[in-house]
C-alpha cells in the first residue's frame, strides 16, 4: 500500500504544472535574474583607476613636486596607477568636467586647486592625493628646518641641504612600520541572494507538502473521502505522500543547487556533508510548515497557498532576499526574529559556511531548523488524529 | 455604470495585492533614503570605519584616533570577532582598523634608535603595528588611503624628532594643510538621484500592480457564464469594452496619482522642469503597463498562470533594467537585453534626467526620444492585442 500510493502521488504531484512552476522553475528564474543583476556589483565597486585631467599651464609645469607626483600615479605601467590622466587646457578640462568624461581636474594658479563636479568618492580621493604631495613638501620642508637646527654645518650649505633632501626622501620612501592585511579572502555580498534562493525554495517546497496532504483529507477533496472511507492505515498513506513530497522537493533544490553552481558560479564553500545536511533539513522544514498549514487550518486549497508563499516571501524579505542589508539590520537590532526565522535558519547556515570557518554557527541554525520542523509536525499530528466525520 | 460596479467589486477582492506592492515601494525607498544630507560645498566622503584599538588611548594612538575620527564615520559595533566579521560581509564598515597594543611603542622607539643602525633593526623586530580588514571598494580606499598617510607621516616624524607631543604637533601641522575644493553643479543632485530611485522603483510597482489587478479582473469577465450572460444581454460589446477599458484607465491612473502623491510624502518635490518630466514618463509607462496587462489577459486565461507571469515579467524588466540595481551597476549583456523591455527606456529616461543641468534642446533631445519609444511599445501592444483577439475569435 505505501508504494502503491508513493508511485501514485509522485505522479499526481508532478503533473500539478502549478506546483511544478513555483518550485522548480519560478527559483531558476529569479536565480537567472539576481544574476543578470548582481553579478557586476561587486567589480563595478573595486577600486579602479579614476579619470582626471590636470590644466598644463606655466605654474603647473614648473612646480616639479606636483609634476613629478602625477606622473608617477597616472604610470600606466605601473601597478601602483592610481589616475588616468589627461592634460589639457583649461577650457578643455572644464569642458570634460562638464561631460562626466573626468571626475575631477587639477589647476596650479597660486595655489594648487582641485574642481569637481559633485561630492562624490573618487573626488574625494583626488583631494585627499593632492593634498597628500602638498603635505609631503611641508615634511621635507620640516625635517630639513630640524636638521639644520641641530647638527652643526661644515662646508658647503647648498650641498648640505641637497644631502639632507636626499635623506628625507629615502625617509619617505622606507617604512619602518607595519600594515598587515587580515581581510578574508571571501567578501562577495550578493552571494546571500542566492542564500535565500535556495532557502526560498525549500520553503516553497511547503506547497507540495501542502497539496500531498490534502488529497488525503476527506474535507478537502473528493479523494481524500475515498481514501477516508477505504479500510486502509491512514498513517501509511499520509506518510507515503509525505515522503513522495519530500522527493520531489529534494529532486527541486538538486536541480537548483547544480544550476547556480555550475551556470551561475555561486560559491557555497567546501563542506558538502553540511550543505546537504542544511539543504535536507530545510526542505523538511518547508514540508512540515506546508504539513501544518494544510491539516490545521480549515479554508480552501488556495489560501493554504497563499499563506505558505506569503510566509515564505516575509521569511526572504528578513533574511536578505529584497536587499542583504536586511538582514543585518534584523539580526544586529532584533535577532530573536530572525533566530524563529526558518528562511533565515538556511541562509544563515549557508552564509556561516561561505565565510567562517568554524561550524558552530551552522549547527545551530542546523539544530534550530529541527526544532521547527519537529514542533511543526506535532502540531499537525494534533490536527490530523481522530478525524471523524458524520456528513461532509 | 453597471460594468464600471462590478469592476469595482472585483478590485476590491484583490485590493491586497495592491497594498502590497505599494507597502514595497514605501519600504524600499525608506530603506534606501536613510542618509539624506544635500549640500552645495563639497564634502569629502567619509568611509565608515571600525576602529579596535588593544592598546590604551594616550598619546599617539589618541592622536591616531581622533584623525580617523574627523575624516570618518567611526562605527560602534559590539566587540566580538564575529559581530566585527558580519558588519564587514554586510558593508556596514568598509575598513577595520585594529591598532595593536606595541603601536604607541613601536613609534616611540623610532626616535631612540639611532638612525645608523636603523634599517638593521626593524628587520629584526615585528613591526606591524595595525591590522587591517578591508572590503576593497571606493570608500575602503579613501580610508586606506587616510591610515597610510598617517602611518607615514608618523614614521618619519618620528625618525625626526624625539619627543612625542612635537610629534604629534608637527603631524597635525601638516595635516591641516588643505587644498582648496570647488564644486562646480550647483544642482541639488542628492534629491534628483532618490528621486529617481523612487520613480524607477516605481516601475516594478505599477507594472506589477497593473498587469495583476487587470489580468485578474478581466478573468473574472471572461469566466465562460459571466462571458455567455454579457454577450446576451442587450447592450453593445463595443460599449462593453470601452467601459471596461475606460475603468481599467481609471484605476491605472488613480494608482499613478497615489505614488505620485506618495514621492512628495516621502522624498518632497524637485524644481518644476524636473517634475513635469518625471511625472510625464512615469504617466506614459503607466498607460504602457496597461496595454501590457491587456495584451497579457488576451493571451492567457487561467488565473492560476497570472501569478507567474506577473512575477517573471515585471521582476524580470525591473531586475534586468535597472529598477532596483542601478543601471551603471549591470553587466552590459542584461543591458543590451533589456533594450526590448519598456521598463528600459522608462527608466533610462529617469537617470538622463539626474544629470541634466540646464534643459535646453541638446538635454531635452534624448529623454523626448525614449519617452516616444514607450509611446511605440504602446501602440505596438495595442496592436498585438487587436490581433490576438482577432484570431481568437476565428477559432
Amino acid at each position: 500500500m505505501f508504494l502503491h500510493n508513493l508511485k501514485y502521488s509522485l505522479k499526481t504531484l508532478f503533473k500539478n504544472r502549478m506546483l511544478i512552476f513555483w518550485t522548480y522553475a519560478f527559483p531558476l528564474i529569479l536565480g537567472t535574474f539576481f544574476y543578470l543583476a548582481f553579478s557586476n556589483i561587486e567589480n563595478s565597486e573595486k577600486f579602479d583607476v579614476i579619470d582626471i585631467a590636470i590644466v598644463n599651464n606655466e605654474q603647473f609645469n614648473d612646480n616639479m613636486v606636483l609634476k613629478e607626483s602625477f606622473n608617477v600615479l597616472g604610470d600606466e605601467e605601473s601597478d601602483e596607477q592610481l589616475f588616468n590622466i589627461k592634460y589639457v587646457d583649461l577650457e578643455e578640462a572644464i569642458k570634460l568636467l562638464e561631460n562626466d568624461e573626468v571626475s575631477g581636474y587639477l589647476v596650479v594658479d597660486e595655489s594648487p586647486k582641485v574642481v569637481v563636479k559633485t561630492s562624490g568618492t573618487s573626488e574625494t580621493i583626488l583631494k585627499y592625493v593632492t593634498e597628500e604631495i602638498i603635505q609631503n613638501e611641508n615634511v621635507l620642508a620640516n625635517i630639513i628646518e630640524e636638521k639644520l637646527n641641530t647638527n652643526i654645518i661644515d662646508g658647503n650649505i647648498n650641498e648640505y641641504i641637497e644631502n639632507i633632501r636626499d635623506d628625507a626622501l629615502k625617509m619617505l620612501d622606507m617604512n619602518s612600520l607595519e600594515i598587515r592585511d587580515i581581510t578574508s579572502k571571501k567578501l562577495s555580498y550578493t552571494m546571500i541572494e542566492f542564500y535565500t534562493l535556495i532557502a526560498m525554495t525549500a520553503l516553497y517546497g511547503g506547497i507540495i507538502g501542502m497539496t500531498a496532504i490534502n488529497q488525503n483529507l476527506a474535507n478537502m477533496s473528493d479523494n481524500g473521502k475515498r481514501i477516508a472511507v477505504s479500510p486502509t492505515n491512514k498513517i501509511k498513506i499520509i506518510f507515503s505522500s509525505l515522503v513522495s513530497s519530500f522527493i520531489i522537493q529534494v529532486i527541486g533544490l538538486f536541480i537548483l543547487f547544480m544550476y547556480t553552481i555550475f551556470v551561475l558560479k555561486v560559491d557555497y564553500g567546501n563542506n558538502l556533508l553540511l550543505i546537504i545536511l542544511l539543504a535536507l533539513f530545510g526542505s523538511l522544514a518547508g514540508l512540515s510548515l506546508g504539513m501544518a498549514v494544510g491539516t490545521i487550518l480549515k479554508t480552501n486549497e488556495n489560501v493554504k497557498i497563499g499563506i505558505i508563499i506569503s510566509f515564505t516571501m516575509l521569511g526572504s524579505f528578513l533574511s536578505g532576499m529584497m536587499g542583504i542589508t536586511m538582514k543585518y539590520i534584523i539580526d544586529t537590532n532584533i535577532p530573536l526574529v530572525n533566530k524563529l526565522n526558518p528562511v533565515n535558519m538556511i541562509t544563515d547556515g549557508l552564509y556561516s559556511l561561505y565565510y567562517y570557518n568554524t561550524y558552530n554557527r551552522v549547527y545551530f541554525n542546523v539544530v534550530s531548523l529541527l526544532i521547527f520542523s519537529l514542533i511543526m509536525i506535532v502540531l499537525s499530528g494534533l490536527a490530523l488524529r481522530r478525524q471523524k466525520y458524520d456528513s461532509i | 455604470m453597471t460594468v464600471f460596479k462590478t469592476f469595482l467589486q472585483v478590485l476590491n477582492k484583490y485590493k491586497a495585492t495592491v497594498i502590497m506592492y505599494t507597502v514595497m515601494l514605501v519600504a524600499f525607498c525608506g530603506l534606501n533614503f536613510q542618509t539624506s544630507e544635500s549640500n552645495i560645498n563639497f564634502t569629502a566622503s567619509k568611509p565608515d570605519v571600525l576602529i579596535i584599538n588593544e592598546g590604551e588611548e594616550i598619546g599617539i594612538t589618541k592622536a591616531f584616533i581622533d584623525y580617523l575620527d574627523e575624516r570618518t564615520n567611526v562605527k560602534d559595533i559590539k566587540n566580538d570577532e564575529e559581530s566585527i566579521n558580519d558588519a564587514l560581509f554586510y558593508r556596514d564598515v568598509n575598513y577595520i582598523v585594529y591598532i595593536k597594543p606595541n603601536f604607541r611603542d613601536s613609534i616611540l622607539d623610532n626616535s631612540s634608535n639611532p638612525s645608523e643602525q636603523f634599517e638593521k633593526y626593524i628587520s629584526s623586530v615585528d613591526r606591524t603595528i595595525i591590522e587591517i580588514k578591508t572590503t576593497g571598494d571606493y570608500q575602503a580606499s579613501i580610508a586606506d588611503m587616510l591610515v597610510k598617510k598617517y602611518l607615514n607621516l608618523v614614521d618619519i616624524y618620528s625618525r625626526t624628532y624625539e619627543d612625542e607631543d612635537e610629534i604629534i604637533k608637527h603631524i597635525n601641522e601638516t595635516l591641516s594643510l588643505e587644498v582648496d575644493t570647488e564644486l562646480t553643479s550647483k544642482v541639488d543632485t542628492n534629491t534628483l538621484s532618490r528621486v529617481t530611485f523612487y520613480y524607477n522603483f516605481l516601475s516594478y510597482s505599477v507594472l506589477a500592480g497593473c498587469v495583476y489587478v487587470i489580468c485578474l479582473i478581466l478573468s473574472s469577465f471572461k469566466n465562460k457564464e459571466i462571458n455567455k450572460r454579457t454577450i446576451i444581454s442587450s447592450m453593445d460589446y463595443k460599449k462593453f469594452n470601452m467601459k471596461l477599458l475606460l475603468s481599467n484607465c481609471l484605476f491605472a491612473g488613480i494608482l499613478w496619482l497615489v505614488y505620485v502623491a506618495l514621492e512628495f510624502v516621502l522624498v518632497g518635490s524637485v524644481p518644476n522642469g524636473y517634475l513635469i518630466i518625471y511625472l510625464t514618463n512615469s504617466f506614459i509607462f503607466t498607460i504602457c503597463s496597461v496595454t501590457i496587462a491587456f495584451l497579457i489577459s488576451n493571451l492567457i486565461n487561467n488565473k492560476n498562470a497570472i501569478n507567474g507571469i506577473v512575477n517573471v515579467v515585471a521582476l524580470g524588466s525591473s531586475f534586468l533594467c535597472g529598477a532596483f540595481v542601478p543601471m551603471e551597476w549591470l553587466p552590459d549583456f542584461a543591458l543590451t537585453i533589456a533594450h526590448i523591455l519598456p521598463s528600459y527606456w522608462y527608466i533610462k529616461t529617469n537617470e538622463l534626467l539626474k544629470g541634466v543641468e540646464v534643459f535646453n534642446s541638446v538635454s531635452l533631445e534624448p529623454i523626448i526620444i525614449n519617452m516616444l519609444i514607450l509611446i511605440v511599445f504602446i501602440i505596438v501592444f495595442v496592436i498585438l492585442t487587436n490581433i490576438v483577439t482577432k484570431l481568437k475569435l476565428k477559432k
